[in-house]
């Protein structure tokens, strides 16, 4: 279980993508709801910090926020921690233990790595969360629980789920709003952004003003194809920082892995080298994220904002009218605007044929 | 990923470590600074810093770790670095 650190929406980085832009706003818009929240992203692409965040941003935030790597456990161990249990329910049990489900009353529990969890014990999670009662082990009491719950993956689920490995049921009962996080390497405009964020908290945590960053530090960065998302760059930010002695961040600054793989054994483009599984998770459909953006040059001359805004927009509103199986009224519900407003956005982003074939569809 | 080289691959060149050098020598010359190959003796290579990098301990410690990361994979005969 990890505190939360607070995290308001207006304090995080997210950088300029459009992807990354869409998704936070789909973070504003569920903060309200009690759904269940299926996160999928990358290793380091940031699941936990969304989970806080949608946590800081709901009426449940002065509540618990109890997060659990549903991977650290065993088979055995798993049921106990997540819905406690009774003395005596097994060998060492000696006293009564609340699980973190009880824990996170009134708050959200976080399941991180929900993938892991073994499919005998999903079967007891879709009863936990069909009926929001938990059983401890040993126990025969059912203890209500009011707690939202925001489930994490790195895999696609639906993948896992035609492969046998996933309750189909559980997937449905956890994909009510999914959001999938883009791994890094297909935002680089984000690197810079994200890079002179970390830069600063990891030289002021020394006392320092942030040096001078050469270009082709950033070119490097930006290169470099970031298995380890955003984390990875948060430590090579912390390494720089806690390094860096000439007053300048030179190449030198840079760990030996970044630099290598940036320059490449070729100039070519590094081809990613992400596991399969992993690959097809950040594939995931359905959240309102456009798809993904061309890369953009190191140094993006202009953008046009009022086209980024219409591409959230419509993509937003595509996605309510696909949540609300086109009914406008419920749509409009969802976004939170007038019903005659969504019309008018609707003929403004032009999104009328989807708009009606959603409706016929 | 298992693949056997050609032996001369496996041997060490001089050609071979510039062209280790080479991926990263647009970075380094872009931040003033330059690596030059100082002599191959049998299995062992010899560089050195130059430029603004030359005298930094964290920039030290990357070339060496990354051109003897390298070096190894690309040259099976391959022993020992010195950054001088």
């Amino acid at each position: 279980m990890t505190t939360p650190q607070a995290v308001s929406m207006d304090s995080l980085v997210v950088g300029h993508s459009a992807r990354m832009k869409a998704v936070f706003e789909f973070l504003r818009i569920i903060g309200n709801s009690d759904s269940t929240v299926l996160v999928t992203g990358e290793s380091g692409t940031g699941k936990e910090v969304t989970a806080t965040v949608i946590h800081q941003n709901s009426r449940r935030r002065h509540h618990p926020f109890v997060a659990v790597s549903c991977a650290l456990f065993s088979e055995t161990l798993i049921e106990s921690e997540l819905f406690g249990h009774e003395r005596g329910a097994f060998t060492g049990a000696i006293k009564d233990r609340p699980g973190r489900f009880e824990m996170a009353e009134g708050g959200t529990i976080f399941l991180d790595d929900i993938d892991d969890v073994p499919l005998s014990m999903q079967v007891k999670l879709l009863r936990v969360l069909q009926n929001r009662t938990v059983e401890r082990l040993g126990g025969t009491r059912t203890v209500p629980v009011n707690v939202r719950v925001i489930a994490g993956t790195k895999r696609d689920l639906k993948q896992l789920v035609s492969e046998g490995k996933f309750r189909e049921d559980l997937f449905y009962r956890l994909n009510v709003l999914p959001i999938t996080l883009p791994p890094l390497r297909e935002r680089p405009e984000d690197i810079p952004v994200l890079m002179e964020h970390f830069l600063q908290r990891y030289f002021r945590r020394r006392g320092e003003d942030v040096p001078p960053v050469s270009d082709a530090v950033r070119q490097a960065l930006i290169r470099y194809p970031w298995p380890g998302n955003v984390r990875e760059l948060e430590n090579a930010c912390e390494r720089i920082a806690q390094t860096c002695t000439c007053g300048a961040v030179r190449v030198g600054c840079l760990s030996a892995g970044i630099l290598f793989r940036a320059g490449g054994p070729s100039l070519a483009p590094p081809p990613p080298r992400q596991e399969p599984t992993e690959d097809a998770a950040a594939r995931v459909p359905s959240p309102p994220v456009p798809a993904p953006q061309p890369m953009a040059p190191v140094r993006t001359t202009q953008i046009s904002l009022d086209d980024r805004i219409r591409e959230v927009e419509s993509t937003l509103i595509r996605w309510a009218l696909q949540a609300s199986g086109g009914n406008k009224s419920k749509a409009a519900e969802l976004l939170r605007i007038k019903r005659s407003t969504l019309g008018d956005r609707i003929n403004r982003c032009g999104l009328r044929h989807e708009a009606t074939a959603e409706a016929g569809g | 990923m298992a693949c056997t080289l050609p032996l001369q691959l496996a041997m060490v060149t001089k050609e071979g470590v510039e062209g280790v050098l080479n991926r990263v020598r647009p970075y380094l010359r872009a931040d003033g600074g330059d690596i030059e190959l100082v002599g191959v003796d049998g299995n062992s290579v010899v560089v050195r810093l130059t430029g603004v990098c030359a005298g930094c301990p964290s920039a030290h410690m990357t070339l060496h770790v990354g051109i003897e990361t390298a070096l190894r994979e690309e040259m099976a005969d391959f022993g020992t670095l010195r950054v001088a």
